[in-house]
């Protein structure tokens, strides 16, 4: 994408510079208009956890967190990610390479089989625990303390998965909630 | 997908980017979730996105209650309409129309005014609006608005009324506080799936009774089966005057008939045109039950 920045700017192209927050590092970088936020993340910054599924919205495979709420980054723009927060799978890892919560829970669950729906259903998961932590979030979707079985299987509405057959997944995302009571 | 980019961070900003932009060819882009869809399969040559999702003024992005309406800022999403306590008790259709939509991760950027403004005969949240008889306030690039009522907001499929130096301001829902404790209000969305589905048909409606259960204000709204989202006027007339709780088998066959005089429905991958009427009609009866 570097090499293709390049390019772009000899046709004369504008080019927008950006500066965000990802993964707690304040990064900038100049982009095209049509850049979408999930090119950026695989190609510019070489992150390559976010995963591009369909394209298109649909799969949830790309999800990362803007400012703690989940987004197909494949739909985003990447020049409304500035002045952003933004959290990719390779920013849930602790700082110490050790693996978040909701990560840990998936695999205990056996939650995963060929992985690729994993990072974008942990960045859901953890948007739905950020949604529980943060009062201000909580009313209308969401009522009890800790979400129902059903309250996950809505929220996870927005990530498909083909192998699992979801159960496992919602199992890992309960016991999440459950842990923390 | 090619396309230059305008950030206005101001209203101010916007109608000056609008009035330059004239005589160019031009798309605004809200939570963009439609606009780049269509971009990626059908790329346009020359084109210029207008990107909405930086206007920071609280009159685009923002809700407003006063006596007697609630002033939705077009920018307002869906994840704060589902979230909002207010108008999930004032208006059950509103809250279920967008609480319907697409998928979570849509719902965090998808506006209210992108989902009248795609004008399609499936959008969720428009056809709430619809039920509704909500009003859209449309600014102008002189700064002077204009409000046209959401039932004559739609010209067709993806054509809607705005001239092109014109952008959608708000929509205002009218609330009834005497009436508001007494309604009947929901959405009913048939698809293939519950989620990331586009309607095969669907139906919107908002009734209200006196204190002594008789329908005294009535709104229902069908999509997906016309080029519009259909107000069906006749079937809400229908209504007025009868007791909500003793309505029989046959006025809601009755009233079902009604609202399936408003539907033109196609034929398409989705479903046949004889599918959607059927449902449509059932779904029309069990309203009441």
């Amino acid at each position: 994408m570097k090499e293709q920045l390049k390019n772009n700017k000899t046709k004369m192209e504008v080019l927008h510079e950006i500066s965000f927050t990802l993964n707690e590092k304040k990064v900038s970088c100049k982009i095209k208009a049509s850049t979408v936020l999930l090119d950026l993340i695989r190609d510019f910054f070489e992150l390559k956890g976010t995963k591009p599924g369909c394209n298109e919205g649909e799969c949830g495979a790309c999800t990362v967190l803007v400012n703690g709420a989940p987004v197909n980054s494949c739909l985003f723009l990447a020049v409304n990610a500035n002045g952003k927060n933004i959290t990719t799978i390779e920013g849930l890892t602790n700082s110490d390479g050790s693996l978040h919560p909701v990560q840990e829970s998936l695999v205990q669950h056996g939650a995963v089989q060929c992985g690729f729906c994993t990072s974008g259903m942990a960045m859901s998961i953890k948007a739905l625990m950020n949604q529980y932590e943060n009062s201000q979030h909580v009313p209308g979707e969401i009522r009890s303390e800790f979400p129902t079985r059903d309250e996950i299987k809505k929220y996870l509405e927005g990530n498909l998965c083909r192998c699992t057959g979801y159960v496992k997944i919602v199992d890992a995302a309960e016991k999440l909630f459950a842990k923390e009571d | 997908m090619n396309f230059e980019i305008i950030n206005p961070s101001s209203t101010e900003e916007l109608l000056g980017t609008i009035k330059s932009l004239q005589k160019e060819k031009f798309r605004f882009g809200a939570g963009c979730t439609d606009l780049l869809m269509e971009l990626k399969k059908n790329p346009e040559e020359n084109l210029t996105v207008i990107n909405l999702s930086q206007v920071k003024d609280a009159s685009f992005t923002g809700i407003k209650k006063t006596t007697n309406q609630f002033r939705l800022g077009a920018l307002f999403t869906a994840h704060k309409i589902v979230i909002n306590e207010e108008l999930k008790i004032n208006f059950p259709v509103l809250h279920q129309s967008a609480l319907t939509l697409a998928s979570t991760q849509i719902r965090q950027v998808a506006t209210v005014g992108g989902n009248l403004c795609t004008a399609s005969p499936s959008g969720d949240i428009a056809c709430a609006l619809v039920a509704l008889e909500a009003q859209c306030e449309i600014l102008g690039t002189t700064g002077k608005t204009r409000t046209v009522p959401v039932t004559d907001f739609f010209m067709g499929p993806r054509k809607t009324v705005l001239k092109s130096n014109e952008v959608l301001y708000s929509i205002s829902v009218p609330v009834n506080n005497k009436l508001s404790k007494n309604i009947l209000s929901g959405f009913i969305k048939v698809g293939t799936r519950r989620s990331m589905e586009c309607s095969v048909v669907s139906i919107a409606y908002h009734i209200q009774t006196d204190e002594h259960g008789n329908i005294i204000n009535a709104g229902v709204a069908i999509g997906a089966s016309a080029p519009t989202i259909r107000f069906a006027k006749e079937a809400c007339e229908f209504l007025i005057g009868k007791k909500l709780k003793h309505i029989s088998h046959k006025e809601k066959e009755k009233f079902a008939e009604k609202v399936l005089s408003y539907a033109a429905p196609i034929t398409d991958i989705r479903a046949t045109a004889w599918y959607r009427k059927e449902v449509l009609f059932n779904i029309s009866k069990s309203i009441f039950e």
